[in-house]
This record gives structure tokens, sequence and C-alpha cells, in this order.
């Protein structure tokens, strides 16, 4: 649907070095990646702001590389909102139908249901500086939206949000992406807008794309250093979640995990490497969560080594050279896994 | 606690003369400017000013200056977009060469402005061709605009400085073409910062003698200017008109200082 073929782009100390994308129709796309990546400038160079110095883009197969943006039918959200300072919430949302000089009565409609659907047409009257962070980021979705845009690009839409506000406005944007179908590509540095939101993720870093692929495959094969280490989050597993004594059971393949989150249903549950315990007998301790698995791969790589262990489903922990010389582990070897549920993270997938 | 004491009056000295050194300026300042209105009396004041020389002074200068401030802004506001958004080569050169007229006494700026309007090659060329800018209303205008144009470009400049052009690069995937945007979004969003520049502008305008007096020169009833009718009446003697005048351009320059502080917010007049 949107294909990016070897896009370059040099802007200041910023580039892209030949980004190649594909992103189908109604995706949700995220692509991750540390400050200074250059995620920016590719969206931007999507929206038609910047002319690439190299590569094309191609919408519905058509080469939209040299197509002025307001032709392209591509909506954009930013960070810190962008709403026009001068114009009411209902001005800025009407301000992209207003140029296509439709008539007055379509364009208030199309303003008041876009808006009724992010909840913000009551505050239609207002100026964007009297409004809180969420309620103007809903406005500047809402414009963006009002358009019908082909594709939708959010530059860290939730970045800028407290907490509470940011974990309403994912649900929203979920919610949305379901109802409209509008193709989405969304740049965070969240690794929960990834289990919330994403159907496909791409890991950004120097300018070019590093790693594509569903939520999992990033998180449970890493397939460079930097994306392990950016994710950082290696065991990851999908996983149904029940309540019981109002805590968490969650049941992955053939083992259930124990968590402080009060969630249910489908879920994506992550552990740190460091945050596993690994002993060759089974001990009494505040942990709760126990199991016993088999070491299939041990990993020497600096300081902290990598070994996986297979208890029902591969668990990935860190140790240091001296604790795996001192409890003798090796390949085949029988070990037990202990950690908090405070150590497992899970989110709703 | 004596101790204490001592750092307080010592704190307090310290506070106290550079307060007092304040008050004796600002008091001597009335006194100056509030003397000059004092000075003559009521009567021979109004007189002077509703004199022919001087109503003719005060026309000739609204004109002139409403005529070079819109040229002004209608120059600076590309400029000052150009600078502020757009690399290109020799960019700081051409920021030098711009604010040169900024630092260069104005009286040097209509020298040149005489000999480039003058006898040089372009002058001449400009001469044959029927467009005289040398001792007339029109050479007031270009003295005014040359000398002013920096300022506008200035305030212009750190009022679009101060725009996130992602209002714009918005605005375009919303459906509107680089002019366009410009228009609805940025020239919108700067307007108090132009209008802060424009008052300023118009009263610097009013205000200028040096180069106006060069390149238009001084002749009474033609190129009288409300600068030029201060100094052609205290040349002459006629304190009261010369006063006059002057009155009028302290009424113009306080009333455009209280609308440049009404909009300026934040922007720095240099």
């Amino acid at each position: 649907m949107l294909r990016i073929t070897g896009l370059t782009k040099t802007l200041g100390s910023f580039s892209l070095k030949g980004v190649n994308l594909h992103i189908e129709e109604g995706e949700y796309f995220i692509i991750l990646g540390p400050t200074g990546a250059g995620k920016t400038i590719l969206l931007e160079t999507i929206a038609g702001i910047y002319s690439p110095d190299g590569g094309t883009i191609a919408l519905h197969g058509s080469d939209i590389t040299r197509t002025d943006p307001k032709h392209r039918g591509i909506g954009m959200v930013y960070q810190v909102y962008m709403l026009f300072p001068h114009l009411t919430i209902e001005e800025n949302i009407g301000f992209g139908l207003r140029q296509r000089h439709i008539d007055p009565v379509t364009i208030r409609n199309r303003v008041r249901q876009t808006a009724e659907m992010l909840g913000i047409w009551h505050l239609r009257e207002r100026y964007p500086e009297t409004l809180s962070g969420g309620e103007q980021q809903r406005a500047a979705i809402a414009r963006a939206l009002a358009l019908g845009p082909r594709v939708l690009l959010l530059d860290e839409p939730l970045s800028a949000l407290d907490v509470t506000t940011r974990e309403r406005l994912r649900r929203e944007l979920r919610t949305i992406h379901r109802m409209m179908k509008t193709t989405i590509i969304h740049i965070t540095h969240h690794f929960e807008d990834i289990f919330a939101l994403a159907d496909r993720v791409a890991i950004m870093q120097n300018g070019t794309i590093v790693q594509v692929g569903t939520p999992e495959e990033i998180f449970q094969r890493p397939e460079t250093e930097f994306v392990a280490s950016f994710t950082g989050m290696e065991n990851v597993f999908c996983g149904r979640s029940r309540l019981r004594d109002g805590a968490a059971l969650i049941d992955v393949g053939p083992i259930s995990i124990q968590t402080v989150a009060g969630i249910e249903g489908d879920v994506y549950v992550g552990i740190r490497p460091e945050e596993v315990i690994v002993s060759r007998e089974p001990f009494e301790s505040s942990a709760i969560n126990t199991f016993r698995g088999t070491v299939t791969e041990i990993q020497q790589n600096g300081m902290f080594s990598r070994i996986v262990v297979d208890a029902g489903v591969p668990f990935v922990c860190a140790l240091t050279r001296q604790s795996i010389r001192r409890l003798e582990l090796a390949e085949g070897e029988t070990v037990y896994l202990t950690f908090k549920a405070s150590a497992v993270h899970a989110c709703p997938g | 606690m004596e101790r204490l004491m001592q750092r307080r009056s010592r704190s307090s000295l310290f506070s106290a003369s550079f307060l007092a050194i304040s008050a004796v300026l600002v008091i001597f300042m009335t006194i100056v400017i509030g003397g000059l209105v004092l000075y003559p009396s009521q009567r021979e004041l109004l007189a002077s000013i509703t004199s022919p020389e001087i109503l003719f002074a005060i026309q000739l200068s609204l004109v002139t200056s409403a005529v070079s401030t819109a040229l002004c802004i209608i120059i600076a506001i590309p400029v000052a977009y150009a600078m502020t958004r757009f690399s290109f080569p020799g960019k700081s050169l051409a920021n030098v060469i711009m604010n040169l007229p900024l630092s260069l006494p104005p009286l040097v700026a209509g020298v040149a402005l005489l000999i480039f309007f003058g006898p040089s090659l372009i002058g001449t060329v400009l001469r044959g061709s029927g467009i005289d800018i040398v001792f007339n209303v029109t050479a007031i205008i270009v003295a005014q605009f040359f000398v002013n144009v920096p300022y506008m470009i200035r305030i212009t400049r750190a009022a679009s400085a101060v725009i996130n052009p992602r209002y714009e690069y918005v605005a375009r995937t919303l459906g509107c073409s680089e002019w366009s945007a410009f228009r609805q979004v940025t020239l919108p969003l700067a307007a108090k910062g132009l209008i802060a520049g424009l008052v300023i502008t118009w009263s610097k305008s009013i205000g200028e003698f040096g180069a106006v007096l060069l390149l238009a020169g001084a002749t009474a009833m033609k190129t009288e200017t409300l600068p030029i009718a201060v100094y052609l009446n205290i040349s002459t003697g006629d304190l009261n008109e010369a006063i006059a005048a002057s009155i009028v351009l302290i009424g113009i320059a306080l009333v455009s200082l209280l609308i440049f502080e009404q909009y300026g917010d934040g922007t720095q007049v240099i």
C-alpha cells in the first residue's frame, strides 16, 4: 500500500540512509528507535515536507515521491499538537476541509462527527491554549482525521502526556484504528504502545531500518544487539490472564506466571533477563514464580553472559561468567528459574 | 546579630545607590523633555503648531513615513522569513550587509544614497529616463526606507523565529500550498510582532533626519518633514516653531512607544 524504497535524506545532523519499508493497507505500523535515529524526518519525508535526496515513495502503486503534500492525502500529528493557536478547536478541525472549499454545512457536520468520536465537541469554541494536553492531542488527531487521510502519521503522539491520559488516549487510538481502518504509522519509544497498538513494528537506528516484524518477533528474536538492548525485555510472551484473589495468573503455554498487575484477558508478558534468578535447586523465597527447565544455550559475551533455559517456554537469563562457573552450568543441565511477581510486566495484547 | 545587620545595611546601601542613580536619570530626562514642552507660552505654542509651515511638516511627515513604512514591511516580511527558514550560501554575509545601516550613522547612509542617485552611473541613467530621486519628496521616502528597513527586518525576524515551522507543515498536509500556509498560519501568528515592528519603524521614519537631510535636502515647504522643520527653524532662530515641531515628535514617540509595549511582548528593539 505504502512502499518506501531506498529513501535517503540528509538534513543538518540527521539523515536517512536508505530506508525500505512496506506498509499494508489498514495496518497499524509502529516505528521504534532512539532519539536522533531520523524517525521524524522519515515521517516528514513521507508527508512530503522534505524532498528526498534519493529513493521513492509509492502510495497505492503510484509514485508520490515528488507530489506536493497537499495532494498526498497523508495526515500528520505531532508530539506537541501544533494546533493553530489563532483558531478555535472547531476551526482547527475544519481547517483541511475549508481548504477544499466544501460547503460550510458539510464541513460542520464532518467536524462534529470527528470531534464527537474523540469526545471534544463540547470544546469547539475554545482556543487551543485553554485546553489540557490530552484535549489538544485529541483535537490534533481530529484535525488530521477529518479529511479521511489515506495514511495517518503520528509522531510520538502520546509522549507529552501524563501517564493516565496517555493510557486513555492509547486505548482510543486503538478504537479509532479499528473503526476507521486508517493505515497508521506511529513513532514511539514506549514499548507499551507496541503491545497495545502495533500490527507490525520497525526498529530504526542511525537512519536505517534494522528490523521489521510483529511485536512478538521483535521482542523474542531481536536480530541485532541494538534491538535487544533497546527493547530490553527479551522474555516476551503472549498469554491469557485470569484474576484470582486480586492477583493475575497468566497462562503462557504450559506454564502459569503470577504478576501483580490486575489485568484480564489476552496480554503480553515481559520479563527482563537480569530479573531471573538461576539456581541448581528450588529454594524458598518471597519470589513466587519458580519453574524447572533445561539449559539449551549459553552465550558468553562481555561481563554478562546470556543463557537460554527451556521451561516450557524459552527464557533468556543474564548471568555473570563467575556465576555460570560457580553453578557449573552447561547445555542440557536442569536448572530452576525464580523471579518476583513484580518483575513481570504485563500489558493488554 | 550585629554582623547580620551589617550585611543587611551594606546590601541595602548597594541597592539604594543603584536605585538612586536610576531615579536621578529618570528625573533628568523628565525635566529635559518636560521643560521643552513647558518652555514657550501655551498661546504661542498653539499658534506655532497651527502655523502653515508646521502643519505642512506634519502632513509631509505622516505621508512619507506611511509610504516608507509600508515599503519596509512589504520587503521585510519575505526577507525576514527567508533569513529564518532557509539556508543559502552567503547567508551570514547577507546578514551583515543587511544590518549595516543599523550601525552606520544615517548621515553616511545619506551621502551614499546621494552619490548613488546623483552623479553615479545609475543615478544618471535614472535621471535620463525621467526618474529623479534627489532633493524631492521621493527622496524622503527612499532615505527613510533605507535607514529603517533593517529595523523592520530584525523585529520581523524575531517574530517569525519563534513560530515553529511545523505549523506550516501541518497546514500543508491539510491541503495548503506553501503560499497559503504562509498566509493562513504563519502571518496571523506573527501579527503581533509585525504590528510592533510597524509602529517602531513608523516612529523612526518620522524622526529620520540625517539621511533625509542629505538625499532630500532641507527646503522649507518642500522637503520639510518635522525633524527638518526643527533644524530649519533653529538655524533661523524661530525657536517657537522648532519647539512646536519637537513637541509633535515627542507626542508621536510617546504614542508609538505605548503601542509597542502593548504588542511587542518579548520583541526587543535594538
